[in-house]
Order: structure tokens, then C-alpha cells, then sequence
């Protein structure tokens, strides 16, 4: 009779962790999709920002946060290589050499990004955004999490036509705009 | 296994295990708990610079610096200061330290661009047209000596100067991390220098003025014996001037066998045709979209 009540005292002990699990699974199931991005582009300046790079600029932002997460998370700079050119690709790379080195991964899950516009050159050549990101930022260092957090961050973005993309080639978080 | 596991005090046992098992949970759902002081790094920290990173408590832990270019991992005794070069902070953006002992324990911190020691000037176009409104354009993005954008405000000299001596100059202080101008090219063909400065960083940029659309179009024509040759007198723009070599003009000829076209290029200022002869025929010059005069040729 004893044993009988201690299982059924056991029983939500139980359930709270199997709802723990499949909450974990969901998180990286989660993390496999793409990243969230709003855009707004009507506080653009001094050039209007044509429909078709409307989109590419929409499209391009939020795959390459996905390759960023990727590059980052598998330490492998060559994902950088699509979506980011310049001191961009340069401080990218550089991120995940120094991470390999001391044992780190960084994954950068659920993310969402609100993008402004906030100069477009008068040539069309270079473009300003600021991102204001969400995501969830984990840290893994040998195998063990140090760091698991939902940061909202902000970015000032500069990104530039390529052959057929916008590419990014600045990227800074600031503390605010 | 369970009541094995509880038979000297079943109540109070089975309270410890639950309290155990929530405790398990717990870990699993925040794998990194701050509890406690935790790293306390300066506020911002200027790119490049040294600082240091203060630690509460005693014992041995792990230090990590995790930042948006550079990432490092050290030993360390708690309680003592940990020094973080300045070639450990080159990229401006959020950084985190974090101090893993039995658990971890995180602080952020932003480090923000250095003042500016290079510009990245775009001006276009190369070649531009004389009496153009808005034809020019410079665009300037301030960086540090790391490649930051200087975000903060910086007061940009734009320095336009032609050939022939004259110059403009005007100051755009930047917002956002860029400033920019438009501007009107000149009346006389040559070469501009378009100079952003600030401080004592200047970068240059030369932009090439050319003639304009040709104006005021003027043929002449020759009978020769075989035919008849079409030449322009020099063309020059509305500015006067001389069009560039290689611009084409087209020469049409209208007479009784119908109609019949020649492109020629400018060579040293004037462009030539020959055309077959015919005893009565129109004939017009166009370059562009202005057209010349057109002459009648009879017998």
C-alpha cells in the first residue's frame, strides 16, 4: 500500500519531466527554422527602396542569420561565405577560430528580427539597417551549457549588393540606436 | 527499488527523493543558473583598450570572454581582477563573461568603437556629364583603426576642386554612421577631386567631367565624284564644350530611292560620312536626342 502511494506521489514528478524533455525537443526542432524577419523600409533615405530589393534584402537578412547560426554553432567558416563579405566575414571567421580554440559553441535559436531601413545611398550601393533581434543565445563550452539566455539585441547592418544577394558587411551591436 | 530505497523512514525519504527530483528538473530546465555576484566588467569599454573584470568569492573557476570577433577561456582564482587586453576587445558589439565554477554566472558589457582613423568614401559616378543637378554623389562611412563604425556623430569636409582651380567645400556631420552629399558637376570638362576629411584622415576621389549631349548640331555637305560626303562642323555641348571622340552621330539621307542611314563617330571634334549620290535628297544630322539642321541637296 506504501510503495502504491509513494509511485502515485511520484506520478506528476514524473510528468513534469517528460514535459521538461519534450520541451527541449521542441527547442532545437525549433531552432531549425528560419529566422523571423519584419521589415521596414519607408524610413529609407535618400534613395526609395525599389519593391524587388524590398524582398531581396527581406530574404537575404534572414538567411544569412541561419548560416550564422549554423557557422557558429559547428564552428565552420565556410557557411560564412554566401551572406557575408568584408570586416563582417572577417570578425565572423575570426569569432569561430577563437572559439574552436577554447572549446566553444554558440547557437543562436528562435530568432526573430525587426529591420529598418534607415539609409539607402543615393547610387543604390550600400544600404543601413538597424535590427532589433531576438533570440535565445546559448553558449556550449565542452559539452556543457554556460550560457542560456533570450537576449533582444541591436544591430546596426550594413549591407551591399552582390551578383545575385545582398550581402552584409558591417555588423554591430550596439546598446542602443 | 524504491521502497528499498525507503524503508528506515518512508515519509520523510520519499519527500527527500521529490525534493531531489524537482531539484533535477530544475538543472534540466536552466542549465546555466546566475545565482549570486556574479563577473562584474566595466559598462562599456572603448575598443582596444585594456580593462579588467572583478570576481567575487575564492576558490578556482573557469573565465570565458565571448565576443562578437574573439572568444577565450582561461583558469582563474576567484576574487582577484581578471586583465583583458585590449587585443581581446578589437570589435565594437555586446560581449559576454562568464564564470563557471559549480555553476555559471554571466554579465554583458558593450565595447564601442574607437575615434575615427579611415573613411570609406564611395563617390560616383567616375564620369559625369557637365551641368548635371545632383549628379555627384559621396557617401562616407567613418571607421576606427579595428574597421568599426564610428557611430557616434562626426563632422565629414566634403572638398570639391576642378581643374581649373575652383573649389566648394561643404561639412555633413554624420548620423548613424554616415554621411552623405549630392552636388551639381561643373560647367567645364576636366577632372574634379572630390576630397572627404575629418581630423587628419582624408581620402580623395576623382570624378572625370565630360561634355554634355551635343547642341546645336550643323552639317555641311560635298559633292565628290564618288558621292557625297556628310561632315558636322565641330561638335561641342550647350556649354561649348568639344564632345568626346567616339560619340556617335547618325547622318539620313532621304531622296528618291528612299531612306538610308549612316552612324559615324566623332573623331578630334567632328564626324564624317560618305553617302551615295543622288540628285535630289534630305539630308539630317541627330546625335543623341538632339537633331541638326537638315539641307536640301538638289542638281
Amino acid at each position: 500500500m506504501k510503495v502504491i502511494f509513494k509511485e502515485l506521489l511520484l506520478l506528476p514528478v514524473a510528468a513534469m519531466a517528460a514535459l521538461t524533455i519534450s520541451l527541449l525537443v521542441g527547442q532545437s526542432s525549433l531552432s531549425e527554422s528560419l529566422p523571423r524577419v519584419e521589415t521596414n523600409f519607408s524610413m529609407a533615405a535618400p534613395r526609395t527602396v525599389e519593391d524587388l530589393t524590398q524582398r531581396s534584402i527581406t530574404r537575404d537578412y534572414g538567411q544569412a542569420w541561419e548560416n550564422l547560426d549554423r557557422a557558429l554553432s559547428s564552428n565552420s567558416a565556410g557557411l560564412l561565405s554566401d551572406y557575408f563579405v568584408g570586416p563582417a566575414k572577417t570578425g565572423l571567421a575570426s569569432a569561430i577560430t577563437s572559439q574552436e580554440k577554447a572549446g566553444i559553441r554558440s547557437h543562436y535559436l528562435n530568432q526573430s528580427h525587426k529591420l529598418e531601413a534607415v539609409f539607402y545611398s543615393p547610387e543604390g550601393d550600400v544600404m543601413e539597417l538597424h535590427d532589433t533581434a531576438q533570440y535565445n543565445l546559448q553558449l556550449i563550452a565542452d559539452g556543457k551549457t554556460i550560457q542560456d539566455e533570450r537576449v533582444v539585441l541591436r544591430y546596426v547592418v550594413l549591407m551591399t549588393p552582390a551578383a545575385d544577394r545582398w550581402v552584409i558587411r558591417q555588423m554591430q551591436a550596439v546598446s542602443q540606436f | 527499488m524504491w521502497s528499498s530505497m525507503n524503508t528506515a523512514s518512508p515519509g520523510s525519504s520519499t519527500f527527500r527523493t521529490l525534493l531531489l527530483l524537482l531539484g533535477l528538473v530544475a538543472c534540466l530546465t536552466q542549465a546555466s543558473p546566475a545565482q549570486g555576484e556574479g563577473p562584474r566588467p566595466p559598462a562599456v569599454v572603448v575598443a582596444g583598450t585594456d580593462f579588467s573584470v572583478s570576481t567575487p568569492g575564492s576558490g578556482k573557476a573557469t573565465f570565458y570572454l565571448v565576443g562578437p570577433s574573439h572568444s577565450s577561456k582561461q583558469q582563474i582564482d576567484l576574487g582577484q581582477g581578471i586583465y583583458i587586453k585590449g587585443d581581446e576587445v578589437l570589435s565594437a558589439g555586446r560581449y559576454l563573461v562568464v564564470l563557471c565554477a559549480q555553476t555559471c554566472q554571466s554579465a554583458a558589457f558593450y565595447v564601442t568603437p574607437a575615434g575615427p582613423a579611415s573613411l570609406t568614401f564611395l563617390a560616383h559616378p567616375s564620369r559625369v556629364p557637365v551641368r548635371q543637378d545632383n549628379a555627384i554623389s559621396g557617401v562616407v562611412f567613418p571607421l576606427d583603426k579595428f574597421r568599426n563604425l564610428v557611430l557616434a556623430p562626426v563632422t565629414i569636409n566634403f572638398k570639391l576642386t576642378a581643374d581649373r582651380g575652383d573649389s566648394s567645400s561643404r561639412l555633413v556631420r554624420t548620423k548613424d554612421g554616415v554621411a552623405w552629399l549630392r552636388v551639381r558637376s561643373g560647367n567645364v570638362t576636366g577632372t574634379v577631386q572630390l576630397v572627404a576629411s575629418t581630423g587628419d584622415v582624408s581620402v580623395r576621389r576623382v570624378v572625370r567631367q565630360v561634355a554634355s549631349d551635343p547642341c546645336n548640331l550643323r552639317i555641311k555637305v560635298e559633292r565628290t565624284a564618288k558621292g557625297i560626303v556628310v561632315e558636322t562642323e565641330p561638335v561641342r555641348d550647350c556649354s561649348g564644350n568639344t564632345v568626346p571622340d567616339g560619340t556617335i552621330v547618325t547622318f539620313t539621307k532621304i531622296d528618291g530611292a528612299g531612306k538610308s542611314t549612316v552612324d559615324a563617330p566623332i573623331k578630334q571634334g567632328i564626324a564624317r560620312a560618305q553617302m551615295s549620290a543622288a540628285r535630289q535628297a534630305v539630308i539630317s544630322v541627330a546625335s543623341g536626342v538632339v537633331m541638326g539642321n537638315p539641307i536640301r541637296l538638289s542638281e
